[in-house]
């Protein structure tokens, strides 16, 4: 053997061995982390997932899997309240209702972030960036409070989808501008301008019979002007009412001034009443439907879909239907605008019950996974996954990502996205949350079916809160 | 007491002491597997005792009475157990608060009209829906009785209904009535000129309800009917002709003494299973226009709102009713067919 084939025996050794030495060492430290998620099946958390796995690198070097578990909406609750309440502890992350925050915190299942942000000022800075409409809701309980448990997943507001065919056809103007002395709302900004009044006008104008004349046209079916939701499931009317109430200067019982806050006197009080009485006044405009109480978020965008109504309120979150041809009838007839207001000393005041969900960590995450869960969640809500995000079809309460030009642009309802925000308020999130939701929603379908007015409907959910809250003492 | 491994009596007494001072001393989520085990040495104890004694059948059933325990007995004692205690599923803490539970379903003035409202909406749904089945069943039955063309095929169709999901009889129904999409108010406009919702109304949603649940169950009531006929012989008819007795007559002597306990058995289940009327309610209008039943309603308590007690008290009450009422029909049914 000669020298160089010595060296070049010992320089491949000497290779192989650094091979299997940096090879070795990387192993070691690179971690395999999987976070488990439950999640609703529907495209915002199908399109989170799928960013994951095509774009998402965790700073830390692991190897960090996220394991989603779909579930379907209607027995998205079910499963996660089994899930948490049998302690099998499977979920690092849980997409959740705002409103479910008080109960799941209070049973010890979801996490408090406040170490994590004080820990790491990026992470702070990063949750934020949200709104502090939708942070309130989708992250503090007490409501209002300074403890944070939430993060955005899909923010969602309420607005208005229109037909532009009917609206905007001249005909159509013509006569409305005759009867009513005012020009029918046709363009987003006029949809904007709208108040409860205006909304009305355009439920009573277009109610047609079939045969008549619609927009130059016999209409082949019955047709309505308005619809907006006003079921007796889950919280298909409340979130409804409770725009009326607080945009007519009443309010709901008011957590965040509890123990001293009343529920009685407020609940019930004569702008409630008036707010109340406003919004059943307008379901004789509506589809026949809305007389069974049953016409909850999902019927009122299948009405309109199918063309029976020329305008309808609904959550964001539901609109990507309607601009699919496969399964709306209206995709190319639509103009979107904000949800009407109410007028008070000249101005249209909009508040509006805020929809849409946060994800939250639970208690039982190692801090290994809590690690990587923070980088995921600054990763989810960095601008341009967000932006990314509301181009596939999502909607970001991050600031420099609505605030952008280009996020009107996504979407055509996102114009009426951002002006909204600061309208937004949240129902309870205390843990008596379902109890007062249950007993209120029976109360309002009362109403909505005509067996009981307003004053009655009031009167009892004001007495059934007053007399549970204070048991809970949560009203001295 | 000699101390060996099929003495279950001595088991019994050991598990007992155990279990006690493991309930005392020691947190819940330990003393429950303690007991888990204790139950477990019982139970070996009784399998070595029989092996012993080769009293091998018992030996033979104890699987399948060890599953029944585990899957159904145990769960049922459970939640028994549970209702005497102050306890949320969603909350850590438990607090014995013996029959205050029960009181409290029946008497707060929160809960307790809610749940009346329920049961008496129970009770007329058990009489409206098993009356409409056991009607329509046995008079479908009394057709298919009949030799006629297409038998068989339409005899299929009528099943077909009992074979589907509820929850998709349930949207079928709910398309049904739909004021706008659905056929029925469409036939009724042309016909009437007005505007029909059946379901706006307590009379309409019930009717509704009710039609849906004899549309899936009278087939059902039919095919138990239906054997009963055909089990008939046909040469009770030919000598009931030959002595010109009525149709009536034969109806009343001849076919119904052998549909009898089929009706009767059809009739018990269909009033146990109109007992837990849930899905469909929730499916056409949601408990909306005074149509709330107490098994939806349990549903609400127990699992939206995590009441896991009060739940549990308000099912043992309905139980206890249910089992006073069938125990009332067999006692009924065992008088009449002893007296026939």
């Amino acid at each position: 053997m000669t020298v160089v084939t010595k060296m070049k025996g010992f320089a491949a050794a000497a290779g192989l061995a650094a091979t299997l030495l940096t090879g070795g060492a990387s192993y070691a430290l690179a971690e395999e982390v999987t976070l488990t998620m439950a999640v609703p099946d529907w495209p915002p958390t199908r399109i989170m997932k799928k960013f994951f796995d095509e774009q998402y690198k965790p700073p830390s070097g692991n190897k960090v899997k996220l394991d989603v578990d779909f579930i379907p909406w209607p027995d998205f609750y079910t499963r996660v309240n089994a899930s948490l309440t049998s302690g099998e502890q499977k979920y690092n992350f849980i997409v959740s209702d705002s409103q479910w925050l008080g109960a799941f915190v209070e049973g010890g299942y979801y996490r408090k972030i406040n170490d994590l942000l004080d820990a790491d000022p990026d992470f702070k800075k990063t949750l934020m960036s949200v709104h502090p409409a939708p942070l309130a809701a989708y992250s503090t309980y007490p409501y209002k409070s300074e403890n944070y448990y939430g993060f955005p997943q899909f923010p969602d507001v309420l607005v208005t989808f229109g037909r532009k065919d009917i609206l905007c056809n001249e005909e159509e103007q013509k006569n409305f501008q005759a009867k009513y002395g005012k020009k029918l709302p046709c363009t987003g900004e006029e949809i904007d301008a709208m108040t409860w009044d205006d909304f009305k006008n355009v439920g009573e104008f277009f109610r047609r019979k079939k045969g008549e004349m619609l927009a130059g046209a016999p209409a082949e079916d019955d047709f309505y002007g308005i619809a907006f939701q006003a079921g007796k499931g889950y919280d298909f009317s409340s979130m409804q009412i409770n725009g009326f109430i607080w945009q007519m200067g009443g309010n709901i019982w008011d957590e965040t001034q509890a123990p001293a806050g009343q529920a009685e006197g407020v609940v019930n009080s004569p702008q409630a009443v008036a707010a109340l009485e406003k919004y059943l006044s307008l379901l004789e405009y509506m589809p026949p439907v809305a007389k069974t109480g049953t016409m909850d978020i999902f019927k009122s965008d299948e009405l309109f879909r199918e063309g029976k109504v020329a305008m309808n309120i609904d959550w964001i979150g539901l609109g990507e239907a309607s601009l699919d041809p496969k399964s709306s009838k209206v995709s190319d007839k639509l103009v979107f605008g904000q949800m009407p207001g109410t007028m008070v000393d000249g101005k249209n005041v909009k508040w509006s019950n805020i929809g849409g969900q946060p994800f939250v960590l639970t208690t039982w995450t190692t801090p290994e996974q809590t690690k990587e869960a923070v980088d995921f969640v600054k990763w989810w809500l960095s601008d341009d996954i967000q932006h990314q995000f509301a181009a596939s079809g999502g909607q970001s309460a991050v600031k420099s990502v609505y605030e952008d030009p280009k996020y009107v642009t996504y979407r055509p309802w996102n114009r009426a996205w951002a002006p909204q925000l600061d309208w937004q308020k949240d129902v309870w999130h205390v843990p008596q949350f379902f109890e007062l939701l249950t007993q209120q929603q029976d109360q309002f379908d009362l109403a909505i079916t005509g067996k009981q007015d307003a004053k009655t409907t009031l009167d009892n959910i004001a007495k059934f809160q007053q007399d549970l809250l204070k048991n809970a003492g949560l009203i001295q | 007491m000699r101390l060996s491994p099929d003495n279950w009596k001595l088991a019994i007494l050991a598990g007992l002491a155990v279990s006690a001072a493991a309930v005392i001393a020691l947190p819940a989520s330990a003393s429950f597997w303690i007991i888990g085990a204790v139950a477990a040495m019982i139970a070996a104890a009784f399998v070595v005792n029989a092996y012993r004694r080769k009293y091998y059948g018992g030996l033979l059933v104890a699987p399948a009475i060890a599953v029944l325990f585990v899957m159904n007995i145990f769960p049922l004692l459970w939640s028994l157990g549970l209702s005497f205690y102050a306890y949320q599923s969603n909350q850590q803490s438990i607090r014995f608060v013996g029959l205050a539970n029960y009181i409290k379903v029946l008497t707060n003035d929160i809960m307790a009209p809610a749940n009346w409202g329920a049961l008496v909406n129970t009770a007329m749904f058990v009489v409206l829906t098993v009356t409409a089945q056991m009607v329509v069943g046995f008079l479908l039955a009394m057709l298919f009785a009949k030799q006629f063309p297409l038998r068989k095929y339409l005899l299929i169709l009528v099943l077909t209904p009992m074979m589907l999901s509820v929850v998709a009889s349930g949207v079928f129904f709910t398309y049904y009535y739909d004021p706008t999409f659905g056929i029925l108010s469409y036939v009724v406009n042309a016909i009437t000129g007005g505007q029909f919702i059946l379901m706006s109304t307590k009379v309409g949603a019930v009717t509704g309800i009710v039609f849906a649940d004899a549309w899936m169950w009278s087939p059902f009531v039919m095919l138990l009917v239906l054997a009963g006929l055909v089990s008939v012989p046909k040469y009770l008819y030919e000598a009931a002709a030959i002595d010109r007795v009525s149709k009536w007559r034969q109806f009343w002597t001849i076919t119904f003494p052998y549909i009898r306990g089929l009706l009767m058995l059809a009739l018990l289940f269909r009033t146990i299973e109109a007992f837990k009327l849930a899905d469909l309610v929730i499916l056409l209008t949601k408990g909306g226009n005074d149509t709330m039943t107490i098994s939806y309603h349990l549903i609400r308590i127990a699992n939206e709102q995590n009441k896991t007690s009060e739940g549990a008290a308000l099912s043992y009450l309905m139980l206890f009713m249910v089992i006073v009422l069938t125990n009332l029909y067999l006692y009924i049914a065992n008088r009449r067919s002893q007296g026939a």
